[in-house]
Protein backbone atom coordinates (compact mmCIF):
# COMPACT_ATOMS: atom_id res chain seq x y z
CA UNK A 1 0.00 0.00 0.00
CA UNK A 2 1.37 3.47 -0.68
CA UNK A 3 1.34 5.95 2.02
CA UNK A 4 1.01 9.16 1.41
CA UNK A 5 0.41 12.55 3.67
CA UNK A 6 -1.89 15.06 2.57
CA UNK A 7 -3.51 18.24 4.19
CA UNK A 8 -6.88 19.70 3.93
CA UNK A 9 -7.49 20.70 0.27
CA UNK A 10 -4.44 19.09 -1.58
CA UNK A 11 -5.43 15.79 -3.78
CA UNK A 12 -3.98 12.63 -4.85
CA UNK A 13 -4.32 11.04 -8.79
CA UNK A 14 -4.65 7.81 -9.53
CA UNK A 15 -3.79 6.42 -13.04
CA UNK A 16 -5.11 8.77 -15.66
CA UNK A 17 -8.84 9.25 -14.59
CA UNK A 18 -9.07 9.12 -10.97
CA UNK A 19 -8.21 11.80 -8.31
CA UNK A 20 -8.72 12.37 -4.76
CA UNK A 21 -9.19 15.14 -2.94
CA UNK A 22 -9.02 15.76 0.79
CA UNK A 23 -11.89 17.95 1.59
CA UNK A 24 -11.78 18.84 5.34
CA UNK A 25 -10.55 17.14 8.39
CA UNK A 26 -12.59 17.31 11.24
CA UNK A 27 -11.19 15.87 14.38
CA UNK A 28 -10.46 12.13 13.74
CA UNK A 29 -12.72 12.44 10.21
CA UNK A 30 -11.81 13.01 7.13
CA UNK A 31 -14.00 14.19 4.62
CA UNK A 32 -12.96 12.82 0.63
CA UNK A 33 -13.93 13.88 -2.91
CA UNK A 34 -13.66 11.28 -5.58
CA UNK A 35 -13.60 12.17 -9.48
CA UNK A 36 -13.33 9.01 -11.09
CA UNK A 37 -15.30 7.99 -14.57
CA UNK A 38 -19.05 6.66 -13.94
CA UNK A 39 -17.95 3.33 -14.66
CA UNK A 40 -15.43 2.99 -11.76
CA UNK A 41 -17.34 1.55 -8.44
CA UNK A 42 -16.47 3.95 -5.44
CA UNK A 43 -17.80 2.45 -2.15
CA UNK A 44 -16.94 2.66 1.30
CA UNK A 45 -14.64 -0.64 1.86
CA UNK A 46 -16.97 -2.31 4.55
CA UNK A 47 -19.22 -2.02 1.71
CA UNK A 48 -18.18 -3.36 -0.75
CA UNK A 49 -16.68 -6.27 1.38
CA UNK A 50 -20.26 -7.11 2.41
CA UNK A 51 -21.93 -7.12 -0.96
CA UNK A 52 -18.76 -9.49 -2.26
CA UNK A 53 -19.19 -11.62 0.39
CA UNK A 54 -23.43 -11.88 -0.16
CA UNK A 55 -22.46 -12.43 -3.28
CA UNK A 56 -19.58 -15.45 -2.59
CA UNK A 57 -22.18 -16.96 -0.82
CA UNK A 58 -25.03 -16.88 -3.18
CA UNK A 59 -22.96 -18.63 -6.08
CA UNK A 60 -22.87 -22.13 -7.03
CA UNK A 61 -24.62 -23.39 -3.73
CA UNK A 62 -24.30 -26.73 -3.21
CA UNK A 63 -27.77 -28.83 -3.94
CA UNK A 64 -28.79 -25.57 -5.10
CA UNK A 65 -31.60 -26.92 -6.90
CA UNK A 66 -32.95 -29.38 -4.60
CA UNK A 67 -33.31 -26.48 -1.88
CA UNK A 68 -34.90 -24.35 -4.44
CA UNK A 69 -37.26 -27.65 -4.66
CA UNK A 70 -37.77 -27.84 -1.40
CA UNK A 71 -38.13 -23.91 -1.30
CA UNK A 72 -41.45 -24.60 -3.66
CA UNK A 73 -42.61 -27.77 -1.93
CA UNK A 74 -42.79 -26.12 1.80
CA UNK A 75 -44.53 -22.42 0.28
CA UNK A 76 -46.76 -24.52 -1.14
CA UNK A 77 -47.96 -27.04 1.64
CA UNK A 78 -47.57 -24.20 4.33
CA UNK A 79 -51.11 -23.18 5.90
CA UNK A 80 -52.47 -19.73 4.04
CA UNK A 81 -50.68 -16.68 5.32
CA UNK A 82 -51.75 -13.11 4.22
CA UNK A 83 -50.85 -11.96 0.95
CA UNK A 84 -48.66 -9.00 0.56
CA UNK A 85 -51.34 -5.82 -0.89
CA UNK B 1 -50.97 -20.23 -14.21
CA UNK B 2 -51.81 -17.88 -11.28
CA UNK B 3 -55.31 -18.61 -9.22
CA UNK B 4 -56.22 -17.29 -6.24
CA UNK B 5 -56.16 -20.90 -4.29
CA UNK B 6 -52.24 -20.59 -4.97
CA UNK B 7 -51.46 -16.99 -3.58
CA UNK B 8 -53.81 -18.06 -0.32
CA UNK B 9 -51.50 -20.99 -0.28
CA UNK B 10 -48.45 -19.10 -0.30
CA UNK B 11 -46.67 -17.64 2.89
CA UNK B 12 -43.90 -15.49 0.70
CA UNK B 13 -46.74 -14.47 -1.75
CA UNK B 14 -44.68 -16.63 -4.44
CA UNK B 15 -46.09 -15.44 -7.55
CA UNK B 16 -44.91 -17.75 -10.57
CA UNK B 17 -45.70 -14.62 -13.51
CA UNK B 18 -46.51 -11.44 -11.71
CA UNK B 19 -49.04 -9.10 -13.54
CA UNK B 20 -46.86 -6.51 -15.27
CA UNK B 21 -45.30 -9.68 -16.71
CA UNK B 22 -41.83 -8.97 -15.59
CA UNK B 23 -41.10 -12.74 -16.52
CA UNK B 24 -42.11 -11.97 -20.04
CA UNK B 25 -40.04 -9.14 -20.54
CA UNK B 26 -37.24 -11.40 -19.76
CA UNK B 27 -38.00 -13.64 -22.12
CA UNK B 28 -37.54 -10.68 -24.44
CA UNK B 29 -33.85 -11.97 -23.70
CA UNK B 30 -34.00 -15.16 -25.72
CA UNK B 31 -34.05 -17.06 -22.69
CA UNK B 32 -31.95 -19.54 -22.30
CA UNK B 33 -30.22 -18.68 -25.51
CA UNK B 34 -29.41 -15.03 -25.82
CA UNK B 35 -26.82 -13.87 -23.93
CA UNK B 36 -26.75 -11.30 -21.01
CA UNK B 37 -23.51 -8.86 -20.97
CA UNK B 38 -22.47 -7.41 -17.29
CA UNK B 39 -20.28 -4.59 -17.93
CA UNK B 40 -18.81 -4.50 -14.89
CA UNK B 41 -19.76 -8.01 -13.96
CA UNK B 42 -20.82 -8.72 -10.23
CA UNK B 43 -19.31 -7.57 -6.69
CA UNK B 44 -16.64 -10.08 -6.43
CA UNK B 45 -16.52 -11.81 -10.18
CA UNK B 46 -15.38 -9.50 -12.40
CA UNK B 47 -13.80 -12.11 -14.89
CA UNK B 48 -17.30 -13.77 -15.31
CA UNK B 49 -19.04 -10.93 -17.68
CA UNK B 50 -21.13 -13.08 -20.14
CA UNK B 51 -24.44 -14.70 -18.69
CA UNK B 52 -27.36 -16.77 -19.49
CA UNK B 53 -30.25 -16.74 -17.91
CA UNK B 54 -32.92 -19.07 -17.81
CA UNK B 55 -36.04 -20.03 -15.38
CA UNK B 56 -35.93 -22.45 -13.32
CA UNK B 57 -37.70 -25.74 -13.88
CA UNK B 58 -38.77 -28.09 -10.73
CA UNK B 59 -38.43 -31.71 -11.61
CA UNK B 60 -42.23 -32.18 -11.69
CA UNK B 61 -42.89 -29.65 -13.82
CA UNK B 62 -44.61 -27.28 -11.85
CA UNK B 63 -43.94 -23.26 -12.40
CA UNK B 64 -41.15 -21.78 -10.59
CA UNK B 65 -40.58 -17.55 -9.98
CA UNK B 66 -36.85 -18.64 -9.61
CA UNK B 67 -34.06 -18.14 -12.18
CA UNK B 68 -30.79 -19.14 -13.11
CA UNK B 69 -28.36 -16.81 -13.92
CA UNK B 70 -25.31 -19.02 -15.20
CA UNK B 71 -21.62 -17.98 -16.26
CA UNK B 72 -20.66 -18.40 -19.85
CA UNK B 73 -17.29 -20.29 -19.92
CA UNK B 74 -17.20 -20.62 -15.75
CA UNK B 75 -18.62 -22.78 -13.22
CA UNK B 76 -20.97 -20.21 -11.45
CA UNK B 77 -24.49 -19.96 -11.19
CA UNK B 78 -26.69 -17.52 -9.21
CA UNK B 79 -30.63 -17.88 -8.21
CA UNK B 80 -32.82 -14.99 -9.00
CA UNK B 81 -35.99 -13.62 -8.11
CA UNK B 82 -37.89 -10.75 -9.61
CA UNK B 83 -39.54 -8.88 -6.45
CA UNK B 84 -42.76 -8.59 -7.38
CA UNK B 85 -42.65 -12.39 -7.39
CA UNK B 86 -42.55 -11.95 -3.58
CA UNK B 87 -45.00 -9.43 -3.46
CA UNK B 88 -42.59 -6.80 -2.49
CA UNK B 89 -42.40 -3.14 -3.88
CA UNK B 90 -38.72 -3.08 -4.73
CA UNK B 91 -37.77 0.69 -6.13
CA UNK B 92 -34.55 1.05 -7.23
CA UNK B 93 -33.09 4.98 -8.54
CA UNK B 94 -33.41 4.80 -11.67
CA UNK B 95 -30.58 7.55 -12.68
CA UNK B 96 -29.63 9.06 -16.32
CA UNK B 97 -25.94 7.22 -15.65
CA UNK B 98 -27.40 3.69 -15.16
CA UNK B 99 -30.05 4.34 -18.07
CA UNK B 100 -27.33 5.01 -20.36
CA UNK B 101 -24.96 2.40 -19.23
CA UNK B 102 -27.94 -0.50 -20.00
CA UNK B 103 -28.50 1.57 -22.90
CA UNK B 104 -32.34 1.91 -21.94
CA UNK B 105 -34.26 4.68 -23.67
CA UNK B 106 -37.42 5.05 -20.60
CA UNK B 107 -36.90 3.73 -16.88
CA UNK B 108 -39.27 1.44 -17.84
CA UNK B 109 -36.91 -0.69 -19.85
CA UNK B 110 -35.06 -1.79 -16.43
CA UNK B 111 -35.95 -4.80 -14.56
CA UNK B 112 -34.37 -5.41 -11.10
CA UNK B 113 -33.69 -8.81 -10.51
CA UNK B 114 -32.48 -10.22 -6.66
CA UNK B 115 -29.84 -12.80 -5.91
CA UNK B 116 -30.98 -15.10 -3.81
CA UNK B 117 -28.89 -16.71 -1.03
CA UNK B 118 -30.33 -20.51 -0.25
CA UNK B 119 -29.27 -21.79 3.08
CA UNK B 120 -29.42 -24.95 4.86
CA UNK B 121 -33.25 -23.82 6.01
CA UNK B 122 -35.60 -22.46 4.18
CA UNK B 123 -36.28 -19.49 6.67
CA UNK B 124 -32.84 -18.54 6.40
CA UNK B 125 -32.95 -18.33 2.94
CA UNK B 126 -32.47 -14.60 1.72
CA UNK B 127 -32.79 -12.02 -1.12
CA UNK B 128 -30.26 -9.41 -1.61
CA UNK B 129 -31.68 -6.31 -1.63
CA UNK B 130 -28.52 -4.12 -1.27
CA UNK B 131 -27.56 -5.68 -4.73
CA UNK B 132 -29.77 -5.83 -7.72
CA UNK B 133 -28.88 -6.97 -10.69
CA UNK B 134 -30.60 -4.19 -13.12
CA UNK B 135 -31.27 -5.40 -16.68
CA UNK B 136 -32.27 -4.19 -19.74
CA UNK B 137 -33.89 -7.19 -21.48
CA UNK B 138 -33.97 -5.62 -24.91
CA UNK B 139 -30.64 -4.79 -25.22
CA UNK B 140 -29.44 -7.75 -22.97
CA UNK B 141 -27.24 -5.66 -20.77
CA UNK B 142 -27.18 -6.24 -17.05
CA UNK B 143 -25.41 -4.22 -13.91
CA UNK B 144 -25.41 -5.31 -10.09
CA UNK B 145 -25.88 -1.81 -8.27
CA UNK B 146 -24.87 -0.99 -4.41
CA UNK B 147 -27.79 0.54 -2.76
CA UNK B 148 -26.82 1.09 0.74
CA UNK B 149 -29.89 2.04 2.18
CA UNK B 150 -31.38 -1.60 1.47
CA UNK B 151 -30.84 -4.36 3.39
CA UNK B 152 -28.26 -7.28 2.13
CA UNK B 153 -30.36 -10.00 3.49
CA UNK B 154 -34.05 -9.49 3.32
CA UNK B 155 -35.99 -12.87 4.03
CA UNK B 156 -38.02 -14.69 1.73
CA UNK B 157 -40.21 -16.31 3.95
CA UNK B 158 -42.96 -13.66 5.33
CA UNK B 159 -42.05 -13.79 9.81
CA UNK B 160 -45.29 -15.20 10.33
CA UNK B 161 -45.35 -18.23 7.65
CA UNK B 162 -41.09 -18.69 9.42
CA UNK B 163 -42.52 -18.89 12.69
CA UNK B 164 -45.12 -21.67 11.56
CA UNK B 165 -42.24 -23.81 10.05
CA UNK B 166 -40.56 -23.62 13.07
CA UNK B 167 -43.03 -24.62 15.36
CA UNK B 168 -44.20 -27.24 13.20
CA UNK B 169 -40.82 -28.66 13.32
Amino acid sequence: MLILSRKSGESIAIGDDITITIVTISGSQVRLGIAAPREVRVLREEIYKAMQEENRAAANVPDSGRKLEDALKQLQSKKPGEPDK
Amino acid sequence: MLSNNYKAKNPANLISNPAGAAVDRLAALGLPDKELFLPAGLLGFPACRHYKLEPFEPGDGSESPFLLLNAVGHDLTFPLIHPASMGLDYRFPRSAELLAALGARAPEDLLPLLIVTLRETLEEITVNLQGPLIVNPTAALGAQLVLEDQPLRHPLLKPEAAEDLMRSR
